[in-house]
C-alpha cells in the first residue's frame, strides 16, 4: 500500500527524468563542445592580436595595448544622446584663452580638414585598429583661440553635462581631432553625431561624443567618468583604467 | 467504534499552491528578470540603450537631382518614411543630411550612396523596462506588489515542500542559509 506522499523519499515523489550519471555525462559533453567552440574563436582572433602586439608604433609602444582585445568596428558605448542636427550644432572654444569663439557646423567644415587613421582603445578592453576619422585638429582650434600661458588642461564638454579632461600637451597633439566623419561617412548618432572629440592615445571615454565645447583651464577638473572612479589620465599602455 | 481522527495532509495542498503560483509567476518573472539584467548592464550594452537597437543600412539609389527638399521628399517616398524630416542640411557640394526623430539619412547626392542609420525599439526589452521601472500608470504598482507577494509565497512554500533531511531539516536548511548569507555577507563586507 502506498504511504502518505509526505513521508515518501524525495526522489520517489519527483521521479527524475534521467539518472545522475546520464545528466553528468551530458553536461560534461556540452561543456566540452562549448569550450571547443570558444577555443576556436579565441584561436582565430589570437592571430590578429599577436600581430598587433608585435607591431610597434613610431613611439616604440605596441599597437595593441596590454589587456585589450581586437574588434573590427567601433561599438557605441552609450551616453546621453545629443541633438544630431548639424544645423543646430555649435562649438564653444573658451576658458583660459585670449580669443574665445563659437563656430557652427559650416564653419567647422570650412576649416582645414584632416583625414586620419587611428587606433581606438576602449577601457572596456576592446580595440579597433585603423579607424578613419575626418575632422579638424584641436590644435588648429586652439591656434585660433590662443590659449593663455595659464592654460594647463583641456575639458571636452558634451551633451547633458558630460565632460572629459585631458592635459593640454596631449589635447593639442596632432592626432587629436574634432571629428565629424567616421569611415568616410558622417558620424552615426550613436557615435556622437554631428561632432565628437577623438583623442586616440587615451582610453576612448576621453573622446567626448556629442561635443559642444572645448574649455581651456588652469587647474585640472576631473570629468564625468573620472569622478566616478575611472583614472584621471587614462593611458591605455599603462592600463590606467581605474583611479 | 469511533474512527481515528484523519491526519491532515497539508503538503499536497502546499505543493499545489506552490505549483500554481509558480505557473502564474512565469510571465512576470521573465519580464522582471530580463529587464533587470538589461538595466543592470545598461552601460555594457553594445548599443547603449538596451530598449533600442542601432542599425545602419546602405542604399545605392543613383544620382539625385533637384533642390534639397525635393531630394528629401524623393528619399522619403523611396524608403516609405512617413515622418517629416526635422532637418535637411547641406553639408557639402554633394553631401546632404536628412534628419528624422530617431533616423538619419546621410546622402551623397552625386553618387546616390545613402547611409540610413538610427535606432529601432527592441520590442520586448522596451516594454519590459517600461514595466520594470514602473513608468506606466499607477495600476501597475498593484500588479508589481501582487507579484512580489507571489514571490514571497513561492519562497516560503518552497521551503516546506519536502519533508525530512532533504527538506528544511537537512540540506534545505543549508541552501536557505546560503541564500540568506549572500546579501548579509555583501552588506557586512561592502555595505553602506
Amino acid at each position: 500500500m502506498a504511504r502518505n506522499p509526505d513521508e515518501l523519499p524525495y526522489d520517489r515523489i519527483l521521479t527524475p527524468s534521467m539518472s545522475r550519471r546520464v545528466f553528468l555525462r551530458s553536461a560534461s559533453l556540452g561543456t566540452v563542445v562549448v569550450a571547443l567552440g570558444g577555443a576556436t574563436y579565441v584561436f582565430a582572433s589570437d592571430e590578429d592580436e599577436k600581430k598587433a602586439r608585435a607591431t610597434m608604433r613610431p613611439d616604440g609602444r605596441p599597437r595593441l595595448p596590454p589587456g585589450q582585445r581586437l574588434i573590427t568596428r567601433l561599438k557605441p558605448m552609450g551616453g546621453t544622446e545629443g541633438d544630431p542636427s548639424p544645423g543646430a550644432w555649435r562649438l564653444k572654444v573658451h576658458g583660459e584663452v585670449e580669443q574665445p569663439f563659437e563656430l557652427d557646423f559650416a564653419q567647422l567644415l570650412a576649416m582645414p580638414q584632416v583625414e586620419q587613421v587611428s587606433d581606438v582603445h576602449c577601457v572596456t578592453k576592446w580595440t579597433v585598429l585603423d579607424a578613419k576619422f575626418t575632422g579638424v585638429k584641436v590644435a588648429d582650434l586652439a591656434a585660433r583661440a590662443k590659449p593663455k600661458p595659464s592654460a594647463r588642461h583641456v575639458i571636452f564638454e558634451a551633451n547633458a553635462g558630460y565632460t572629459s579632461n585631458v592635459p593640454i600637451r596631449e589635447a593639442l597633439a596632432p592626432n587629436v581631432l574634432v571629428a565629424h566623419k567616421y569611415d568616410g561617412s558622417p558620424l552615426a548618432r550613436a557615435h556622437g553625431a554631428p561632432v565628437r572629440a577623438v583623442v586616440p592615445d587615451l582610453y576612448f571615454w576621453k573622446s567626448a561624443k556629442w561635443l559642444t565645447g572645448i574649455r581651456f583651464v588652469a587647474a585640472d577638473k576631473p570629468g564625468y567618468w573620472e569622478t566616478r572612479g575611472y583614472h584621471n589620465h587614462a593611458d591605455p599602455w599603462k592600463e590606467e583604467r581605474y583611479g | 467504534m469511533a474512527d481515528a481522527p484523519r491526519k491532515v495532509r497539508w503538503r499536497p495542498w502546499l505543493r499545489a499552491v506552490h505549483r500554481d503560483a509558480g505557473y502564474l509567476a512565469v510571465g512576470l518573472t521573465f519580464v522582471y528578470a530580463l529587464s533587470g539584467l538589461a538595466v543592470n548592464h545598461i552601460t555594457d550594452w553594445s548599443d547603449g540603450d538596451p530598449s533600442f537597437a542601432t542599425y545602419q543600412t546602405i542604399h545605392e539609389v543613383g544620382p539625385l537631382r533637384g533642390d534639397d527638399q525635393a531630394i528629401a521628399e524623393d528619399l522619403r517616398h523611396r524608403f516609405a518614411i512617413e515622418e517629416t524630416p526635422r532637418e535637411v542640411y547641406r553639408a557639402g557640394e554633394s553631401e546632404l543630411e536628412i534628419l528624422f526623430d530617431k533616423r538619419s539619412l546621410h546622402v551623397n547626392t552625386a553618387t546616390g550612396h545613402v547611409v540610413d542609420e538610427g535606432q529601432k525599439p527592441r520590442f520586448f526589452l522596451r516594454v519590459a523596462n517600461w514595466l520594470h521601472l514602473n513608468r506606466g500608470k499607477k495600476a501597475w504598482t498593484y500588479v508589481a506588489d501582487a507579484y512580489a507577494a507571489g514571490l514571497l509565497l513561492l519562497a516560503t512554500s518552497g521551503m516546506f515542500m519536502i519533508a525530512g533531511k532533504r527538506g528544511l531539516l537537512g540540506r534545505g536548511a543549508v541552501f536557505v542559509g546560503l541564500g540568506i548569507a549572500v546579501p548579509v555577507l555583501y552588506v557586512v563586507l561592502a555595505g553602506p
